[in-house]
């Protein structure tokens, strides 16, 4: 992110300690006014705590914490002028929808008729006009998702925090919010944080993706720079799906090509010179994955199985490890069958197999 | 029997014969004994026909006979000044000691168990107590007092007709101030703590998150425990017994002593049947709020 563009958030060395456990681990975290930043990782890798420390729902241990320009370390929630829609929509359960969007209002003190306007036009743009009147429990799994949004918009705060909204959806529902939020993003001019464990939605929604893994921050950037470039072995597995395959691998005495553990003569050409007989780890994505009819493939297997959606087919090898490429459309081959796989140079990626960190093209 | 046995295997009757037995207990040693005392307040009854069921019917007499008594009207008053005083007393402390508790210090928990001891006292034993408490000579309350400076003279809480149902509506919140506050500390932990978290961001400082979260959310549970407190305020006999035994002058007598006094010691088991039917109304209503506020659950 460029020095011009205005910091909504800033995080600078941020640690949360619960007794001698270690949750999150000297954060920095830059998050530019207008900007959509996704924190994704497996859970328990401090995603939510992250969000939950910029909400003022958990207190840092040390570190800064900035909103808006202003230092919000110790300051409470109320005061941080934050929305956040949370995984299980913390809808009020005792009031109706309408009262739901207008409680912060209410609490401010704003006139009940200006409340009711407010809420009106949030409910128009947000699909709820006709359910002012109804009860958290009246209302189906997505209309309750729209009102914890609807709720988070009439305020107008300085950023929107989602923790895992879409997840009590269906999977149906899920796509559909997914483009429904960023547009609501867009259109608002919104700053949001959006912690998810889904790769995807990540990748899909966010400007900014932070992948967090026991309380660090592994790697941020554009999605598509963390899909080219991960800096590890951990990033690369988790960005990217069906995921990426590791296969151990040694490079070869030409120092252009690396060893495959397949057997005789399975030599895989790369785009950059390896040190010879260095122990690594060979990252190729299943859809860089095409199988050569020609049989002149640098890696030859058997078909283990055949998974076909109609649009893609999954094909996995009878391998140790085994190897999952995606082609469109139906299967070319079948189950038994010998085929022969090839990959360009540029699309393998290396990483060492001690440290597990990316080979760059120029090392 | 073989049809028993293969009616309990197969399930069919078993449930019809898990309703049986508690509607027939329920019955006999409620239901019948409530009719019977119904029926008896609209009798002649003395010590000789007690032990038969022909006794001459008298209508309404005893009802009329029972609110032309001078004692009855300040005696139902007392009963009123009691429960109310009572139910608010361990509805605030017990409602202060939840909120307390829930704030989950170290050893919250273990403490609050300790608070049920009371509860769980029978009411002769809490009456002893509380009349060492009240003594007006040497009772450490009088001592209290006297020290903050809030009285000049020893009160005779027991004996002096201004003080004596205070006695024991004071015994009485000592003694269910712990069975709220267990039942409020779950109807506490019942709402979701994200709710509060929500309604943190949305603004609210601690006072309008009680106010408009706390307090709405716990509709069902105060309901409840306003009509059950209710419940066993009019039930609660052990600490006139122990504490006062509704004197001096009926000064601190309620109806269900009254009802015992009447029928008990004075044989006048017309009367005193006559006085708990008035009650069995009261109750009534109160158990009728407690069923709908139990049914009538505000959960997301």
């Amino acid at each position: 992110m460029s020095n011009q563009t205005e910091l909504q958030i800033a995080l600078t060395g941020v640690n949360k300690h619960y007794g001698a456990y270690h949750a999150l681990k000297n954060i920095d975290l830059r998050i530019a006014k207008g900007s959509f930043v996704a924190l994704v990782g497996p859970s328990g890798c401090g995603k939510s705590t992250l969000l939950r420390s910029m909400a003022g729902l958990e207190t840092i241990t040390s570190g800064d914490l900035v909103i808006a320009g202003e230092r919000m370390n110790a300051v409470p929630p109320r005061k941080r002028d934050l929305a956040m829609v949370f995984q299980s929509y913390a809808l009020y359960p005792h009031m109706t929808v309408e009262e739901n969007l207008t409680y912060s209002l209410r609490i401010r003190g704003v006139k009940k008729a200006e409340a009711k306007k407010a809420a009106e036009e949030v409910a128009a743009t947000t699909g709820l006009s006709g359910l002012m009147g109804r009860y958290p429990r009246e209302l189906s799994g997505g209309q309750r998702q729209r009102v914890a949004m609807s709720r988070a918009i009439i305020r107008h705060p300085k950023a929107f925090l989602f923790d895992e909204p879409l997840s009590n959806l269906d999977a149906a529902l899920r796509v559909h919010m997914r483009k429904e939020i960023r547009a609501l993003h867009d259109r608002l001019g919104a700053t949001s944080v959006y912690v998810t464990h889904d790769q995807i939605e990540a990748m899909t929604m966010a400007d900014h993706v932070v992948v967090m893994r026991q309380g660090v921050i592994e790697q941020q950037g554009a999605p598509l720079d963390l899909y080219d470039r991960p800096v590890n072995r951990f990033v690369a597995g988790f960005i990217g799906s069906p995921a990426m395959n590791f296969v151990p691998a040694v490079a070869a005495d030409d120092g252009r090509s690396i060893i495959l553990p397949f057997g005789e003569g399975q030599h895989l050409p790369v785009n950059r010179p390896v040190p010879r007989g260095r122990s690594l780890i060979a990252g190729l994505r299943p859809e860089h994955l095409v199988i050569d009819p020609t049989g002149a493939g640098p890696i030859r297997l058997d078909v283990a199985t055949v998974e076909s959606t109609g649009s893609n087919s999954y094909i996995a090898t009878a391998s140790k490890p085994d190897i999952v490429l995606v082609t469109n459309g139906r299967s070319p081959v079948s189950v038994g069958s010998r085929i022969s796989i090839g990959i360009a140079p540029e699309h393998v990626h290396l990483f060492d197999a001690g440290t597990e960190a990316r080979i760059a093209v120029e090392g | 029997m073989k049809r028993i046995f293969s009616s309990l295997a197969d399930g069919k009757g078993f449930d019809i014969a898990l309703i049986v037995f508690p509607l027939a207990f329920l019955f006999v040693m409620a239901g019948l004994p409530l009719i019977y005392n119904v029926v008896m307040s609209f009798q002649e009854v003395d010590m000789f026909s007690l032990g038969t069921f022909a006794r001459p019917f008298v209508g309404f007499k005893n009802y009329v006979t029972l609110f032309s008594q001078p004692e009855t009207w300040p005696i139902l008053k007392n009963t009123a000044i009691f429960v109310v005083a009572s139910i608010a007393g361990q509805f605030i402390a017990g409602f202060a000691l939840a909120l307390f508790f829930w704030t989950n210090f170290p050893g919250a928990s273990w403490l609050r168990g300790l608070f049920l001891v009371s509860w769980v006292m029978p009411g002769l034993v809490v009456g002893a107590i509380w009349n060492w408490i009240l003594s007006g000579d040497f009772g450490v309350l009088n001592y209290l007092l006297t020290a903050l400076g809030i009285i000049d003279g020893n009160i005779f809480w027991r004996s002096d007709p201004n003080f004596s149902l205070w006695a024991v509506i004071i015994a009485n919140i000592w003694l269910g101030t712990s069975f709220n506050m267990i039942l409020l500390s779950v109807g506490l932990s019942a709402i979701p703590k994200d709710l509060f978290e929500a309604a943190e961001l949305d603004g609210a400082n601690a006072f309008q998150r009680f106010w408009t979260i706390t307090l709405p959310m716990m509709r069902s549970t105060i309901g409840a425990i306003i009509s059950l407190g209710l419940i066993f305020t009019l039930q609660q006999f052990d600490l006139f017994a122990a504490i006062t035994s509704g004197g001096p002058n009926n000064s601190s007598n309620v109806t269900q002593y009254w009802a015992w006094d009447l029928s008990f010691r004075q044989y006048d088991f017309a009367q005193g049947a006559t006085i708990s039917v008035v009650m069995i109304v009261f109750v009534m209503m109160a158990s009728i709020v407690y069923v709908r506020s139990t049914r009538h659950e505000v959960r997301g």
